[in-house]
């Protein structure tokens, strides 16, 4: 029954996230063919530095629909989009001075250890059905701009997208079982998204072991296997925060 | 052997983080089968000490025990909550939810839920089922939340100033709900109150604490047994010092009268004065609520 209450918490938040990355992702397919009539202005470009063999890059990649999907969709938008949707789904929690009848909750023949872990399975399989829904989205969406897009992309991209997304989503957990708005957890978790962000722009080395890199896919882009390591490094880091967030609910009092 | 003792406290304490005491040495022992009424002002430790028997917070020193099983155990609390019934004193329900979702969620976790009672309660309470939550009204709620109490076939009922905010037939109806329950069931009720009518018409015990300590505690007919005031005049000057004794809560001097409280009864008091040769002696019988006021001003 604690499923049924962890749902109705989060089911406005998880459709509000369904919605934008779906608008968000159907925009990224359908204006492809406006992308790719200006990718041959590209090469007389002559913008140089950084900006200029950013700019080449993804003209380049463009050049094929998946390249173009794989640069703007997953690289870039799912990056900031689906770092605030982690976290949002991670924010508040059964016990959250928020959420509406906590002593009630509380007062159940539940352990707390129960609340944590229903919570977080609750969230990680809403986070997991939205990575999948948008995911699969582009093999469907794609014939209309008369492109393909292979479904084991899609669900390989929703398998990196999850388990990076579950880093935050985690951290926004444990946050929420410290305070108890849900805006704080929500906002420090983003805080820290941004600032492990720039520590990989600063740190050019850091780059292919960031968690950034994790949820772009761009090992399996490149390669077309999927980033083991980076997916059980990221599992490792969600469950140690999860493992944090229940001890801290435990020594609570309220 | 079941436990003569629902409740016991032994010397609970409990300080919040920031240094406040809450509890300072909280002793108390709740009958199984009575309905005990948990006495104190404002800010008094009550509902603190309610939390720590549900394993909402942590005692810092001491031991709570309900059924016999360690309160800040935490399986010992999940399995005393499955025996448990509370309802807060917000009556802090699931706002988005209607009442027969209500009632369909909490029954999912209690295995000896009573649909008869559950049904029973609809109709004396005049629920709406389709009704969401957040549009019931302060005593709509409260029923609600003694419907989802009483039904799932606790053996204790533990209640957080269940009538606070009720108009005085809301109040009544609540009452007379729980006494009915209670003598139907056989439960033991543990319940916070400054409402000392209410604790005075339904209690067969009580505990009266202040500042985080038991100041007085025991049956209901006991106390009014043993709190006595007794009213003396003398020929001269009252002799007060002369009564100062165990048992003597207070005593007060105005020229030749002298008026003596006493907690064990009154015939100590009579004894003395007949040595004295008072003039008059008038014994009186003391109200549940002169015991609470004289208790807590005792401790100021």
């Amino acid at each position: 029954m604690l499923w049924y209450k962890s749902w109705r918490d989060t089911r406005w938040r998880f459709f509000v996230a369904l919605g934008v990355l779906t608008l968000s992702g159907t925009g990224v397919v359908l204006i492809y063919p406006r992308v790719l009539a200006l990718v041959p202005l590209v090469p007389s470009s002559d913008a140089g530095g950084e900006l200029g063999q950013r700019i080449r890059e993804i003209a380049q990649l463009s050049r094929e629909f998946r390249g173009y999907i794989w640069a703007q969709w997953f690289r870039q938008n799912v990056r900031q989009e689906w770092t605030v949707v982690s976290a949002l789904l991670g924010t508040g929690g059964l016990v959250a001075q928020g959420s509406t009848g906590a002593l009630f909750t509380l007062s159940l023949p539940v352990s707390r250890n129960q609340l944590v872990a229903v919570r977080a399975a609750a969230g990680l399989a809403e986070l997991l059905i939205v990575a999948l829904t948008v995911a699969l989205l582009l093999p469907i969406v794609a014939p209309v701009v008369g492109q393909r897009y292979a479904v084991t992309d899609a669900v390989a991209h929703a398998l990196c997208m999850f388990a990076a997304g579950a880093v935050f989503f985690s951290l926004a957990c444990l946050l929420s079982t410290s305070f108890d708005d849900p805006w704080r957890p929500l906002l420090i978790a983003v805080l820290a998204a941004a600032v492990l962000g720039a520590c990989e722009t600063v740190f050019r080395g850091l780059q292919p072991y960031s968690v950034f890199a994790v949820m772009s896919g761009d090992v399996y882009f490149r390669t077309g296997h999927l980033p083991w390591i980076g997916i059980l490094a990221s599992a490792g880091v969600s469950a140690a925060l999860l493992f944090v967030a229940t001890v801290n609910l435990a020594r609570r009092d309220f | 052997m079941a436990d003569a003792h629902a409740v016991e406290t032994v010397d609970l304490h409990k300080r919040y983080e920031g240094g406040s005491d809450a509890l300072r040495g909280l002793t108390l022992h709740v009958p199984a089968g009575s309905i005990f009424g948990f006495l104190g002002r404002n800010g008094a430790g009550k509902t603190t000490t309610i939390k720590i028997l549900l394993g909402m917070v942590r005692p810092s020193a001491g031991r709570a025990t309900v059924f016999g099983l360690a309160a800040d155990d935490p399986a010992a609390s999940v399995e005393i909550r499955r025996r448990t019934a509370f309802v807060s004193d917000e009556k802090d329900l699931y706002g988005g939810m209607t009442v027969a979702e209500m009632i369909r969620f909490t029954a999912g976790f209690f295995p000896r839920w009573r649909d008869d009672l559950e049904q029973r309660y609809l109709r004396t309470f005049e629920l709406p089922p389709d009704r969401k939550v957040k549009a019931l009204s302060r005593g709509m709620r409260t029923k609600l939340a003694l419907l989802l109490s009483l039904s799932r076939g606790a053996e204790l009922l533990v209640l957080d100033e269940p009538t606070a905010g009720l108009d005085p037939a809301m109040t009544e109806e609540v009452l007379q709900a729980l006494v009915g329950h209670a003598a139907r069931e056989g439960m033991t009720i543990f319940f916070s109150s400054h409402q000392i009518a209410e604790v005075e018409q339904i209690a067969d015990a009580v505990a009266i604490i202040d500042r985080g300590r038991t100041v007085v505690s025991g049956a209901l007919d006991d106390l009014r047994e043993n709190f006595r005031r007794v009213q003396l005049v003398f020929d001269g000057e009252a002799p007060a010092a002369a009564f100062e004794a165990p048992g003597i809560t207070r005593v007060r001097r105005s020229g030749r009268v002298l008026t003596v409280l006493s907690t064990a009864g009154a015939e100590p008091i009579l004894d003395r004065a007949r040595a004295l040769h008072a003039v008059s002696m008038d014994v009186v019988p003391v109200t549940l609520k002169e015991i609470f006021l004289e208790s807590v001003t005792m401790e100021e």
